[in-house]
């Protein structure tokens, strides 16, 4: 690898917003950006401040979020990320429904729910996280 | 056709467990051991086709759904509107961050996501609340699954569910249900924040077998339960063969510790759960090699000879995975087939996963839904009316014959792992599921295999759409309230000594159920429990 490469290397932080322990979304998601070549903290479970403070320290280039709670959770931990760093991008899967999802993409949020595919995740990364 | 479609004469067929599949079967497909099992009628060893003579005549599978949300009254309603609907036993959902977790509402990681609370099930911290969900339903004669999925958790709605049949005068020598404490759910498919080790873990489950093998003759003390690998991606034989290995390093324990019997203990566990998902006659496949194997098992290993242990009794749940998100209400045929599949295969007991399962929990119309396809399959298709029907199937038994052999060498791969537990602390077992769920989610994106309303026929109209459960405002605060007021009100001094046993019974040899009933008839609360098991066996060291 290449300096180039290495300062290229794009950041994504990922927080389950809830204490609901399902795991195979979230790792199926954060291999397929490692195999894609992001640079991926998992941060597990994480109230809306450890979220925010992780990403505060962290200055990742993308933030994700596993959602399998109430959506006022999730809004909760946008708004104090966006508090810390307004212009980082956030993205979001898990158990969203469908009023939910308008909810999140209102406020700025893209929402991939289950069927989605990696590979348009994937790229929604790669375009998340371009210039 | 587009060119990139093979024509259909050259795709290769293979069950999803990557079992390939010819496109007829003769008997020269049935190896010659298979014979044996083929040949035994229902209700005889080994049990392949089925633990009763009689089957669904003798008595039809018990209707058995899990079900709850917001608060303990919600429970309570959900179930009784479940029971008066024909729903022949009932399963306690819990709130995850209480309950799993073993946490009260005032805990820092609570209090930071309130409007959580409730939303997979009820708040439940205290018997007071046991109470109030189980109001007017007759413990005596409805079969009762508590909660308690998660490991750390049985003891606690163990020891509440059967103060309040104590207190309500009940003998608990003929109280009928089920635990779980489920190695699955709690170290493979739903791994907490904080946990007890798989160690302290296995202590409890054996305490509670020993306990209920002593006290409770009518209660399944522990349910060694396959959903949660298969649904975090264990393939068939994967999920038998590790459901086979837990069974294993329960009665291995059980026979070193030397209190009971491994035969009654073996009897307790003889009750299974497993998934069952889309991939129709592997599942099929599946029940009935589980059957055989665990006659082999107990026979060879145990060299046990009662003919009612060697009978395995099956519970199952549809896959909830199988469920989409897209065209919800296509997950009622899933859900149909998946039940039908469950009653080829001699379940004795079924769960319909709700056809809003992606989106939340099950709304109470998704409920219905789940209970009445299962009346439909009881009442309107004369399936019941015969045992193991496809028998003597060359594929059917063929396709038994292979998955049963790929679990033993699976359940030996996991004895060369140092035995289940020590496949869960290294994250061997989570590797082996996350494997098959990128290879599965792979060939969906090629094309390979598809979702009907996902990957293809995604232009449906959908005459509504589902809301699935949003959860209620204001649940955290009616729970801290509860809270407030047990701790008020109850004999502050009888809670703590009553908690000061338990901690002491961790702490020593002796089983802790005496004094879990004790203390949870003194109105300790789950938070306060959770702090003398973090205290006394610390957190597991978490694989993934």
């Amino acid at each position: 690898m290449t300096n180039t490469d290495l300062r290229n290397t794009r950041k994504v932080l990922f927080a389950k917003t809830s204490l609901d322990g399902h795991w195979r979304g979230p790792l199926l998601v954060t291999g397929a950006l490692e195999d894609a070549g992001f640079d991926v903290m998992m941060l597990g479970m994480a109230t809306p401040e450890e979220t925010a403070a992780a990403a505060l320290r962290d200055k990742p280039d993308l933030i994700g979020l596993n959602i399998c709670g109430h959506i006022d959770v999730v809004k909760r931990t946008v708004a104090m990320l966006r508090e810390q760093l307004p212009e980082t991008p956030i993205f979001a899967g898990g158990t969203i429904a469908p009023w939910a999802k308008k909810e999140l993409e209102a406020i700025g949020v893209e929402v991939y729910p289950p069927g989605s595919k990696l590979r348009d995740i994937v790229a929604a990364a790669h375009r998340l996280t371009e210039g | 056709m587009s060119t990139s479609e093979k024509p259909i004469s050259d795709k290769e067929w293979r069950t999803v467990s990557n079992i390939p599949l010819k496109g007829a079967y003769s008997p020269q497909d049935i190896p010659d051991s298979h014979a044996e099992a083929m040949h035994a009628p229902p209700g005889a060893a080994p049990y392949m086709r089925g633990a009763y003579t009689e089957m669904y005549r003798g008595k039809p599978w018990r209707i058995f759904q899990l079900s709850g949300f917001g608060s303990p009254e919600e429970e309570g309603e959900r179930i009784r509107f479940l029971l008066e609907h024909g729903e022949t036993g009932f399963i306690m959902e819990h709130d995850r961050n209480t309950a799993d977790h073993m946490y009260n509402v005032d805990h820092p990681d609570v209090i930071a996501r309130k409007e959580d609370v409730g939303l997979t099930g009820a708040a439940i911290q205290s018997i007071r609340d046991y109470e109030t969900v189980l109001n007017g339903i007759d413990l005596a004669k409805t079969y009762g699954h508590p909660g308690g999925g998660v490991v750390q958790h049985a003891p606690f709605a163990l020891g509440c569910y059967w103060s309040v049949a104590k207190r309500r005068g009940l003998d608990l020598s003929t109280l009928p249900g089920t635990g779980q404490s489920d190695f699955f759910l709690t170290y493979l498919g739903c791994v907490t924040k904080q946990q007890i080790p798989t160690d302290a873990g296995l202590r409890f489950n054996c305490d509670i077998i020993e306990f209920c093998a002593e006290n409770m003759k009518h209660w399944v003390p522990v349910s060694v339960a396959g959903y949660n690998g298969a649904d975090s991606g264990l393939n068939a034989w994967q999920e038998l063969g590790a459901v086979m290995a837990n069974a294993v390093e329960y009665l291995d324990e059980i026979k070193r510790r030397g209190n009971t019997q491994v035969e009654v203990a073996a009897r307790a566990v003889g009750g299974m759960n497993f998934r069952v998902a889309m991939d129709f006659f592997e599942e099929i496949a599946k029940l009935r090699a589980a059957r055989k194997m665990w006659h082999d098992l107990v026979s060879r290993r145990y060299g046990i000879t009662d003919p009612k242990v060697k009978a395995l009794r099956l519970h199952i749940v549809t896959a909830g995975s199988a469920m989409t998100y897209q065209q919800p209400l296509n997950n009622i045929a899933r859900g149909t087939l998946m039940g039908l599949a469950s009653v080829l295969g001699g379940t004795q007991s079924l769960g319909v996963s709700g056809y809003d399962e992606a989106l939340s929990i099950p709304s109470e119309h998704a409920h219905q839904m789940s209970l009445r396809i299962q009346q439909i399959l009881q009442e309107e298709t004369n399936v019941p009316a015969v045992a193991d029907p496809l028998a003597g199937s060359y594929f059917v038994e063929s396709l038994t014959a292979q998955v049963e052999e790929k679990a033993w060498a699976f359940f030996e791969e996991i004895q060369e792992q140092g035995g289940f537990l020590r496949a869960l602390d290294s994250g061997w077992l989570h590797r082996k599921a996350s494997k098959n769920q990128l290879d599965f989610q792979q060939r969906l994106e090629s094309g390979e295999a598809n979702l009907v309303g996902v990957t293809k026929y995604g232009d449906d109209h959908t005459p509504y759409e589902l809301d699935g459960f949003r959860g209620q405002s204001g649940e955290w605060e009616r729970a801290h309230e509860r809270l407030r007021a047990v701790r008020a009100e109850r004999d502050g001094k009888c809670a703590t000594a009553a908690l000061g046993a338990v901690a002491a019974a961790c702490r020593s040899d002796k089983n802790i159920m005496p004094a879990m009933l004790d203390a949870c008839d003194a109105e300790v609360t789950v938070g306060e429990f959770g702090e003398v098991f973090r205290a006394v066996y610390g957190d597991w060291a978490t694989p993934i």
